[in-house]
């Protein structure tokens, strides 16, 4: 295996390779364990580096106890309605309803970057100022969105719009800036006119690429989302992490942003299997 | 009248502007299978761009029964050298997808009627496949499953089904090994003969070239610095014998003239 290391034609077999792609995360866990038992083993109070068994507790607090803001709800009752009225389910709920808004908003910015890319004159009207649009650091603006529209969600929806829209725009114009002219001249000899072919040919032609592209951007709409909600809010997971951080509640933060990696790997997951699923022949080439 | 007039068409690209077509004027009648040949960069693709409409001149014009079209639409079939089909829908989707375009609209697919008539057009479509030669078990595979060959032969039956006047297609061949360009070129020139559509056939292969239309026309350029113009236009004998083929395009390479189609069916 060192042999093949560094060979561009190495054919790794599957255990090797599956031994690989775990080691660092066997690494850093192991490495992680070794710090918390050290620190702890000199200061039995250390809160910067919990413990497994620490973490699980806060873990367990947070998905099967009552949020601290809504001590009347029973602290009794099934596993599922002890979720359902727990701080984890209830952060998530707001940062998933608010991550919907977004992936909603991403719409309109697929269907102007298709008609920017097709239409000449949709391209030279919209063009330029999404180019500029695009170069606005988002995160800059957020005083201004709390000023010009509230600390309600309206503000952290319009961050994301500002921060991650003009990417996708540009994203579409650019793929359907890339299909062949032969296909929209071979669309128009074989009957279909201007919104046919931007819609039965070229929407369907880029969509898996535009799928491809949203999912790389998830980050950067997590991102935005999580700068707003750090900011101003009153629910969702950033704003819980925010919260935790002034007492030092690492046993809790560290699951919560475990919780949203995995979170954001299962939406990553369910767009690639849609993905596949909806284009097949975009995996056949 | 004849079925697409050309007048005196110049094209430029680029700037200072590079001649390309200067002053080139041909007539085609209905029915002719005509085969534009010249070298690489001599503008046959740019000539027929023109018949398709989707490029303009820089002067002169482009008349299809009379009519000065200005976007390409379905009287005009067109089958290129690449990207022919739509990568995104089966054999059979893209055979149906000019009947279907044509007769629905973008919310056609929410009427029972849409089912009903799709029936229809799958099954027409079905038959042409099996004209160009391929089964049933293509009809779902989606052209990156297909070879080039057969990519080919469905871009073929995609823009006969509309049933244009003319087919428009740019070295459309020209990208497939021998044995099978030879096949193609069998089945164009049988769908010509059944289907009677002008045919107006880019290619830089003087053996297709002649194998194939009733009529060749040759753009070559003066001087390097003027654009093309339609250096020989020429009837080919129908049939052109295999045999006679080489000496002709001897002939016709070495620009030392051209028999008759009197000529060539007398030689043999």
């Amino acid at each position: 295996m060192s042999v093949g290391f560094f060979l561009i034609h190495a054919k790794p077999h599957r255990t090797p390779a599956m031994l690989l792609s775990w080691s660092l995360f066997v690494t850093g866990i192991a490495l992680y364990l070794f710090v918390a038992h050290a620190r702890h083993r000199d200061n039995p109070e250390e809160r910067v580096t919990p413990t497994i068994a620490q973490m699980a507790r806060g873990m367990y607090d947070a998905a099967l106890k009552p949020a601290e803001d809504d001590e009347q709800a029973a602290s009794e009752g099934t596993m599922v309605e002890r979720f359902r009225n727990s701080m984890l389910w209830k952060d998530t709920k707001a940062t998933s309803r608010r991550f919907i808004y977004s992936m909603v908003l991403l719409i309109p910015a697929v269907l102007l970057g298709l008609h920017m890319g097709l239409f000449p004159y949709v391209g030279a009207f919209f063009l330029r100022f999404v180019l500029f649009f695009d170069k606005i650091v988002a995160l800059s603006l957020l005083p201004i969105l709390f000023i010009a529209f509230g600390i309600d969600e309206l503000a952290k929806v319009m961050l994301i719009v500002i921060g991650v829209t003009p990417t996708i725009i540009l994203d579409t114009f650019n793929l359907t800036r890339a299909v062949p002219a032969e296909q929209l001249v071979k669309a128009f000899t074989l009957g279909a006119g201007d919104f046919d072919t931007a819609y039965r040919v070229v929407l369907k032609q880029i969509m898996p690429r535009v799928l491809n592209s949203i999912r790389l951007n998830l980050k950067s709409v997590m991102l935005f989302l999580f700068a707003g909600e750090m900011i101003a809010s009153t629910d969702g997971l950033a704003y819980r992490i925010a919260l935790l951080r002034r007492h030092m509640g690492m046993d809790v933060i560290i699951p919560y942003v475990l919780w949203v990696a995995l979170l954001l790997f299962l939406v990553d997951l369910g767009m690639r299997v849609l993905n596949r699923k909806l284009h097949p022949w975009f995996q056949e080439s | 009248m004849a079925l697409i007039e050309i007048d005196d068409i110049s094209v430029a690209y680029g700037t200072p502007p590079r001649s390309v077509l200067e002053g080139v004027g041909l007539r085609i009648e209905e029915g002719e299978f005509v085969c534009l040949l010249g070298q690489t960069g001599c503008g046959k693709s740019t000539l027929l761009r023109l018949v398709l409409g989707s490029e303009k001149p820089l002067a002169g014009r482009v008349l299809i029964d009379g009519v000065e079209h200005h976007q390409p639409d379905r009287t005009r079939g067109y089958v290129p050298q690449r990207y022919s089909l739509f990568p995104d829908k089966s054999v059979l989707d893209n055979i149906t997808f000019g009947p279907e375009v044509s007769e629905f609209s973008l919310f056609g697919h929410l009427t029972p009627r849409y089912y009903r008539r799709r029936r229809e057009l799958r099954s027409e479509a079905l038959d042409y496949l099996r004209r160009i030669g391929l089964g049933e078990s293509d009809a779902a595979k989606y052209p990156d499953q297909l070879s080039g060959g057969m990519q080919q032969r469905v871009a073929i039956a995609q823009a006969l089904i509309t049933k244009p006047r003319i087919l428009l297609m740019d070295e459309a061949f020209s990208a497939l090994d021998p044995g099978t360009r030879r096949g193609m070129q069998q089945l164009i020139r049988d769908l010509w003969r059944d289907t009677g559509t002008t045919i107006l056939f880019v290619t830089h292969n003087t053996q297709e070239a002649l194998r194939l239309g009733t009529r060749v026309i040759v753009l070559a350029k003066e001087t390097p610095e003027r654009g093309s113009r339609v250096s020989l236009d020429l009837p080919v004998p129908d049939p052109c014998f295999e045999e006679e083929i080489p000496h002709l395009v001897q002939q016709l390479e070495s620009g030392a003239g051209w028999k008759t189609a009197a000529d060539c069916k007398s030689a043999v």
